[in-house]
């Protein structure tokens, strides 16, 4: 039975209290409920935009730190400005959320606010009945809105075991990037710092992002990388979370055909992020992608580990990460000279990701966005 | 190695230090009468006092030792109350009623020296031990209570500063702040409005730091304020500063006394209120602390705090051990700067909080004792700079809105082991907090509560040690200590606290503690009156006096706030600009800060730097 529910759960602006809403994810996805996670001190208008690109059924905001009924009215409200009234809110406070409160909310357009004292299987049992997808849904003409609504009858198809379509990658518009590497190595946020670069230096530019978090079939899954994606969270920034559902490799079974959509949907640049990957992983076959970036963390162990890693053969630029590490000399020169092997024209970027403007994720930037784009017809507005 | 491994190395030393002179104690004759002479020598000069009763006490009692191994155990393991190490407390009297009248004995001149070197040969410490003196008479201390407060604008929280304090001879305010001004947003900002003035004060310039502490003293000898904030620290303190010299003059800026919290440790590892990457927000802090413990000797610049840890669901172990470590963390920073330890380490102060698990028994003791090890033996740190401060707090997350009533007595066995603990100063919760912000009705109680425990029982108030060192406290000393020794071996192994927290270590293993509790409570292991037992199934609710911030109120705070920002629209551009250069050119930025404030706003003041050093990036 593929998991058919799907929420985004968050803590609102200038509230860091994620104690109860990290417990309660864990709950949700113990019942089967996939989660996308967008983290605390969040806008209202990043909640709004998330829950309509992930295509959820329901919004459930934690809130301990007051001005509930506004924030929740308020979610309500541009839910319905953006055509995305299907998509219910509920919550939580713990005692700071009254009885009172909770009426005037409801009246709002709130579905529910639960109380201290619900225990966690009452909470994911009502998530569980009350948020299951189904029902026709109306056609929409906003654009974030019908491609989400379309990305979803792909992963749907998927899951039921029919491919969607067949990806045809000469219809693409976009310039498609895949982000791969191990666990830890920092590609979601270099992967935020690469948009902040788009969003700063090329004022046209649209992007989306396919990125991929870890399930076992019919089970829920956490999507948590909107939460660390604190620039990606913009009106042209188009992101959707995907779980792997069992597939191995680091991709979806459904990632071919959403890619496939998305690359000719409007976007300049799709980029993929592959859950962290083992030595063995060769995440992009069959000319997925234009341009692969391995993002690697100095911290790979002993120099004969570079041997067993693959993807060092094949990708176009390699990142070193963390490179204010201790070993992050060694592992460059290193790399430098296992890449020597392969004869190839590969880069090697040095970054420190977590670094506000550092100068290797330019160089990375650079990269990017001066190679051509091998098979797609894809136009830079902003060159 | 990090400093944090040395520590570990010098409490381990330092135990088979104390094992060493109680060897000696037993078999150097010349050794055992030094310290037999000077336990003497102490309990002879202890006063004595009568209780209200006529029940004649000592001031501080001892154990009922004469062997002397064991009174070297005593002596150099624990400490009497205000000795090295600081196990049975860091001053010397504490909570006690002044003395009155004195039965016998008398206080000396100067207080009693602890051994300084772990290395000194037996007979050179017994020299010393012998040439101890009695301890001299304590100053007349502050009371310990102090509340948190902070609700809507400046003027409303000002009032109830006023009502708090009232009857109070020390003024000691401790400040909360809105959503807003802990993320360093202003509240014209988009998105907060709604968030003006909840869950704590509203703060966006220096104007509104003004009226915040209208008619208090600020450079008072009996004034203190505690400011509960973080992310923006370093530019509320600027504010804070440049309010004190709006209204008193230059002068009394080394006179300001309080504290702030300014710990960015905790907060990316607990609270999540930062604004800036870490190693940004690190540093900015630094700045701060380098120039008000050079300019400030009076305040405390950072409030190294547990309580958010342990609100966030860490164990009391797991509290203690990272709150220790990002204290040795933040002097290792500090020393490498260049800032003398006699400088900073004496401004250090500590904030725990207190629930109901059985570690809290000890926690505070062997933290102090831990602290003390670590500041003299790794950092040099003389005896001002080994004391650790302490600010306690009831555990809020120990109340239930259940049958909310009970939360009073949960309160009550909280702060018994607070003070058991010999905490500095201490907050009791209101029973009403899982509902909102507290209440007058309830916030009296919990006030009272203090003051029932220290004045009116007989508890405290007439003797030190009182309750310290029983078997069974001893038992939770022992275990606890080897636990934050473990906890601090696996940070090291990680590569010290910055490396540790980046990983994430810190907050996997409190989020791991959270989701335990959680399930213990669903699970009845972890038993909670009137929610998993004894429940009589009708909740009562207080009656909540909502201290919601009106519309109107919020805005006004936004008309407020733009009319400054209009006034000011040309001088904060050249401040800004200047703030940039300094930081850009990485140099200390808080001389910077303090002309930014005068007329700029908290929010443009971090959106500056941000655009500068970037956002922080949650960590899930």
């Amino acid at each position: 039975m593929p998991s058919s529910i799907r929420i985004l759960t968050a803590v609102p602006i200038c509230d860091g209290h994620d104690s109860a809403i990290n417990t309660i994810n864990l709950e949700f996805i113990r019942h089967g409920i996939e989660v996308v996670y967008l983290g605390f001190h969040r806008y209202v208008g990043d909640i709004v935009r998330a829950a309509i690109q992930e295509d959820v059924t329901a919004i459930g905001i934690s809130s301990y730190n007051g001005g509930h009924i506004e924030f929740f009215a308020d979610v309500v409200r541009q839910l319905k400005k953006k055509g995305a009234d299907n998509i219910a809110v509920f919550g939580g406070g713990g005692g700071t959320i009254t009885h009172d409160d909770a009426r005037e909310m409801k009246r709002k357009g709130v579905d529910q606010i639960f109380f201290a004292g619900t225990s966690l299987t009452e909470m994911a049992d009502y998530v569980r009945r009350q948020y299951a997808k189904g029902g026709k849904r109306r056609a929409s003409s906003k654009p974030d809105l019908a491609l989400a609504r379309k990305l979803s009858e792909i992963e749907d198809a998927a899951a039921k075991g029919r491919k969607h379509r067949t990806p045809n990658t000469e219809c693409r518009t976009s310039k498609v990037i895949g982000f791969t590497g191990p666990g830890g190595a920092g590609k979601t946020t270099l992967i935020d710092e690469i948009v902040l670069r788009f969003l700063q230096r090329k004022p046209k530019t649209r992007i989306a992002i396919l990125s991929h978090d870890p399930s076992v079939i019919g089970e829920g899954a956490l999507l948590g990388d909107r939460a660390m994606m604190i620039n990606s969270q913009d009106d042209r920034v188009f992101m959707r979370s995907m779980a792997t559902r069992g597939q191995a490799g680091g991709l979806s079974p459904a990632t071919e055909s959403c890619l496939a959509l998305l690359a000719r949907s409007g976007f300049d640049y799709v980029i993929i992020e592959t859950v962290g990957t083992g030595q063995e992983a060769l995440p992009f076959r069959n000319n997925l992608v234009d341009q692969t970036v391995l993002v690697m963390n100095p911290d790979y162990g002993a120099r004969l580990q570079l041997q067993k890693i693959v993807m060092l053969d094949v990708a176009d630029i390699v990142v070193v990460n963390k490179t204010d590490l201790e070993r992050a000399k060694a592992a460059l020169s290193e790399i430098e000279q296992r890449l020597t092997q392969n004869k190839r024209k590969q880069q090697v970027v040095a970054t420190v990701a977590k670094r506000h403007r550092d100068p290797g994720v330019d160089e990375l930037f650079e990269l990017i966005t001066k190679a051509p784009s091998s098979r797609a017809k894809s136009r830079d507005p902003d060159a | 190695m990090s400093k944090l491994g040395a520590v570990v190395e010098a409490v381990e030393k330092h135990g088979l230090f104390v094992l060493e002179q109680v060897k000696g104690a037993r078999s150097d004759e010349k050794f055992a009468h030094a310290v037999t002479e000077r336990w003497n020598k102490i309990k002879a000069e202890t006063p004595i006092a009568k209780a209200p009763t006529g029940l004649p006490l000592p001031r501080f009692a001892l154990p009922e030792i004469d062997e002397p191994g064991e009174i070297a155990r005593y002596l150099f393991g624990e400490g009497l109350p205000g000795e090295f190490p600081y196990l049975n407390g860091a001053y010397r009297e504490m909570y006690l009623e002044p003395l009155r009248e004195i039965e016998t004995g008398s206080y000396g001149v100067r207080a009693g020296r602890a051994a300084k070197s772990p290395n000194g040969s037996s007979e050179a410490v017994a020299a010393r031990v012998s040439r101890a003196k009695a301890p001299e008479r304590p100053p007349l201390q502050e009371e310990p209570t102090r509340l948190f407060s902070g609700l809507m604008l400046a003027e409303d929280t000002n009032k109830r500063f006023h009502f708090l304090s009232a009857h109070q001879r020390s003024k000691r305010l401790s400040t909360a702040f809105d959503g807003p001004t802990l993320y360093g947003i202003d509240s014209d900002a988009d998105g907060v409005f709604g968030k003006i003035g909840e869950g704590g004060v509203a703060v966006d310039t220096v104007e509104d730091m003004v009226r915040l502490y209208d008619g208090f003293e600020l450079g008072a000898p009996n004034f203190s304020a505690s400011m509960t904030i973080s992310g923006p620290a370093p530019i509320i303190m600027a504010m804070y500063i440049a309010a004190a010299k709006r209204r008193f003059g230059p002068k009394v800026v080394p006179n300001l006394r309080g504290t702030i919290q300014a710990d960015i440790f905790k907060e990316v590892q607990a609270q999540n209120e930062t604004i800036f990457p870490t190693e940004a927000s690190l540093r900015f802090l630094c700045d701060m602390i380098e120039w008000t413990t050079a300019n400030m000797p009076r305040w405390y610049p950072v409030s190294i705090s547990g309580y958010h840890i342990g609100e966030a669901g860490a164990t009391p172990v797991q509290q203690a051990a990272y709150t220790l470590s990002n204290g040795f963390a933040y002097a290792e920073m500090l020393t490498a700067r260049g800032v003398p330890v006699a400088q900073f380490a004496p401004r250090l102060s500590f904030f725990l909080d207190c629930g109901l698990d059985v570690e809290y028994i000890a926690l505070a003791r062997v933290s102090r004792k831990i602290w003390a090890i670590g500041m003299r033996d790794v950092f040099g740190a003389n005896a001002r700079g080994q004391m650790f401060k302490l600010h306690t707090q009831t555990s809020g997350r120990s109340l239930i809105a259940a049958e909310f009533k009970n939360n009073l007595t949960r309160t009550a066995a909280e702060l018994m082991l607070a003070y058991m603990n010999g905490t500095n100063s201490c907050h009791s919760n209101s029973a009403d907090e899982p509902f909102t912000t507290p209440s007058e009705e309830w916030i009296r109680l919990a006030a009272h509560g203090q003051a029932i425990l220290l004045e009116e029982s007989g508890i405290f108030k007439h003797t030190m040690n009182m309750l310290s060192g029983s078997p069974g406290m001893k038992a939770v000393e022992r275990a606890v200590e080897k636990a934050i020794l473990d906890e601090f071996r696996e940070i090291e192994s990680l590569g010290g606290v910055l490396a540790a927290v980046e990983n994430r270590y810190q907050r996997s293993q409190i989020q791991n503690a959270a989701h335990r509790y959680e399930q213990q409570i669903y699970d009845g292991t972890r038993p909670i009156v009137g929610l998993n037992r004894y429940r009589n199934g009708a909740d009562e609710m207080p009656e909540i006096e909502l201290a919601r911030t009106p519309r109107a109120k919020q805005k006004l705070q936004v008309e407020r706030l733009k009319k400054f920002k209009k006034k000011n629209a040309e001088k904060s551009k050249r401040a800004l600009d200047k703030l940039a250069t300094v930081v850009e050119r990485g140099e200390n930025c808080f001389p910077a800060l303090l002309e930014a404030v005068e007329v700029c706003s908290l929010g443009q003041i971090t959106g500056r730097l941000q655009e500068i050093v970037g956002r922080f990036r949650p960590m899930v």
